[in-house]
């Protein structure tokens, strides 16, 4: 991997360089003006704004910036679609090879890309790949970046995940003075470096330093941030929501949802989808829509049987699946410390919260 | 072209058998190549409608094409109980891990079926009956709410009259036209002459009568790790990617449909 420094004024032509072989998706603002209510100065002093990743081209007048922080929405969405054909079936002439334009994403979080090996394992492990997806990964430049700061609910380093990413990218900018940072991972990436090498130049130790600096005490202000919410460590995540099967924690947080399920659509693990089809003259359609374990007939099956047919037992699901189905078989859990699921929450559920409760019920029950 | 993985594949129904009021067995035939192993699962295609999981109930030594044994239950199955001789329907499999039958061989091997549960059972017994000399006994216990209830009625008698296999049939309801046992199924467990020991054990029903049946066998002396169960899973994708089917740290789709009582005993709420 090299390292080099790109001056702030030089990032749009890094931008159009990019743009010319990917449609390029950057970060812009979506002001946040509502302040938490919160009376400790130290939330009150968190950013409340918002980003979202939208289509760059030249000559639009949208004010990208770059991203303090993951956006709104989970990365997985450039990779499976909310909606999305599969394929039809049938008539002579289905399923054509639908080309689609390679992507670049900019603005990663180390938090994305954590979600990201859940997504892998999920749809390119097992024994057949899903097609589309993989094709689609293949076709991605994936261009991270640190986090300079950090949302109320961002809780990445209770999973020892770092607030910069240092592995699974193209391209890592790091903000640094007036430019950045930029590590070249990949060939792709490094044929992108090599077009513009009048405007990189290689990175000094002292930017090195500097940034390593910089990610530091960020780290540092994040795990003080986080010691109000006593998440329990990664290593007991398996054993505390087992054993917390009884616990009453599943019906008392239940209590205010609403079902709308934003916790599980908005979430970068979750992966779950319907196959669901469409009549379509004698060429019918293969759909995959997002599902989400915490609807009512998630697993109802024909016959009307229905195993999780009350609310508090999905919302045990759901963690049972994060915390013991994939840290039992991909050896780490689907959560990768994101907020976004308590973020979107109208009934304030808070993953946090619940983990705690669960790590206090079976290590320091009361008596 | 890359393979898509969702994509069923033409079929065509070729015959339609009525075995009861609400269950028919379909003969499918696919217009591509097509085997199974028994007790692996495919994804039924209802053009334009959907897809549900079944397991096929035919021999599996049939190449060119399989039989499936439906209950109108749901959408797709009602859908499918209208449907005649030379519809099209799609396929798409087979998933899952079929019966691993060289464990089977020189062991007695306990059958119990409740209802429409027999249908993957059939191909199970087709595939026994090919090499019935590998095997030592092979007992069949079959329960069905009413006589009128019970499936492949034409096929059972020949079945009983094979050598080495014990057959008894039960009915919950009966009438002065059944002169078999009256009683759930597990009333009829016990008098296999075998040793439960050191036999397989095999069930497929509904979940209330696989719970009963499951603690009965043990009692009996079946060892866990000897216990075949299909378990009843909403399934959408058949491959582990759509989530649906997760039992504990498993998929009924890629790490079943047939699951080893040992693997699931310390679970919660396996039946529901």
């Amino acid at each position: 991997m090299e390292t080099y420094f790109l001056k702030n004024e030089d990032i749009s032509r890094f931008y159009d360089r990019i743009a010319s072989e990917y449609d390029l998706y950057l970060p812009l603002k979506v002001k946040n003006p509502i302040k938490k209510d919160c009376s400790c100065q130290a939330v009150a002093s968190l950013p409340t704004d918002d980003y979202v990743l939208k289509r760059y081209t030249k000559d639009s007048n949208l004010e990208f910036v770059f991203n303090d922080y993951r956006c709104i929405e989970p990365t997985r969405a450039f990779f499976t679609q909310y909606k999305e054909e599969l394929c039809t079936y049938f008539a002579e002439t289905s399923t054509k090879e639908k080309k689609e334009r390679p992507q670049a994403l900019c603005g990663i979080k180390n938090c994305d890309l954590f979600a990201l090996k859940v997504q892998d394992y999920v749809f390119l492990g097992g024994a057949e790949p899903d097609p589309i997806y993989k094709t689609r990964r293949e076709n991605t430049l994936i261009i991270a970046s640190d986090c300079p700061n950090f949302k109320e609910v961002c809780f990445c380093r209770a999973f020892n995940i770092n607030p910069y990413p240092t592995e699974d990218f193209d391209i890592n900018l790091s903000p640094l003075n007036n430019g950045f940072l930029v590590d070249v991972a990949t060939a792709k990436a490094r044929s992108i470096a090599l077009a513009l090498k009048d405007i990189f130049s290689q990175a000094t130790l002292g930017q090195i330093s500097g940034r390593a600096a910089k990610r530091e005490l960020l780290v540092r202000r994040l795990d003080e941030h986080l010691t109000q919410y006593k998440i329990p460590q990664k290593e007991t995540l398996r054993d505390i929501v087992i054993s917390g099967y009884n616990s009453t924690i599943w019906q008392d947080q239940m209590r205010t949802c609403v079902e709308c399920n934003g916790c599980v659509f908005i979430c970068d693990t979750c992966h779950c989808f319907l196959l669901s089809d469409e009549p379509n003259n004698d060429n019918s359609k293969r759909l995959r829509l997002w599902d989400g374990c915490l609807l009512k007939n998630f697993t109802k099956v024909a016959g009307g049987a229905n195993p999780l047919k009350l609310r508090y037992m999905r919302l045990r699901n759901r963690y049972l699946k994060k915390f013991d189905f994939f840290i039992s078989n991909l050896g780490f859990q689907a959560c990768c410390g994101c907020g976004r699921c308590i973020e979107v929450c109208p009934g304030k559920i808070d993953i946090r919260y619940i983990l705690r409760k669960l790590h206090e019920e079976k290590y320091l029950p009361t008596s | 072209m890359k393979k898509n993985i969702y994509q069923p594949v033409k079929a065509v129904i070729e015959e339609v058998i009525e075995e009861t009021r609400t269950i028919k067995t379909f003969r499918i035939k696919p217009e591509a190549d097509f085997s199974f192993a028994t007790g692996q699962f495919i994804e039924l295609t209802i053009p334009g409608i959907g897809e549900a999981p079944f397991t096929p109930s035919s021999d599996p030594g049939i190449k060119d094409r399989f039989d499936l044994t439906i209950m109108k239950a749901g959408e797709i199955t009602t859908k499918l109980h209208t449907m005649n001789k030379g519809d099209a329907v799609g396929i798409r499999g087979p998933f899952g891990i079929g019966y691993p039958l060289p464990k089977f061989k020189g062991r007695d091997i306990l059958i119990v079926g409740g209802g429409v549960g027999l249908a993957p059972l059939r191909s199970l017994l087709f595939s026994l009956f090919s090499q019935i000399n590998e095997y030592n006994k092979i007992v069949l216990r079959y329960g069905a709410r009413t006589q009128g209830d019970i499936v492949y009625k034409s096929q059972i008698p020949e079945w009983q009259k094979k050598d080495r296999v014990d057959l008894l049939l039960s009915v919950d309801i009966g009438d002065d036209s059944w002169s078999g046992n009256v009683g759930l199924v597990t009333t009829i467990l016990n008098n296999a002459a075998i040793d439960f020991t050191k036999a397989v054990g095999i069930v497929c029903g509904p979940p209330i009568m696989m719970k009963f049946v499951t603690l009965k066998l043990l009692d009996l002396g079946i060892k866990p790790e000897d216990l075949y169960l299909s378990m009843e899973k909403s399934m959408s994708c058949g491959v582990g990617k759509c989530g649906h089917c997760r039992i504990g740290k498993f998929y009924a789709c890629k790490d079943g449909p047939v699951f080893t009582y040992d693997k699931l005993k310390d679970m919660h709420d396996i039946w529901d």
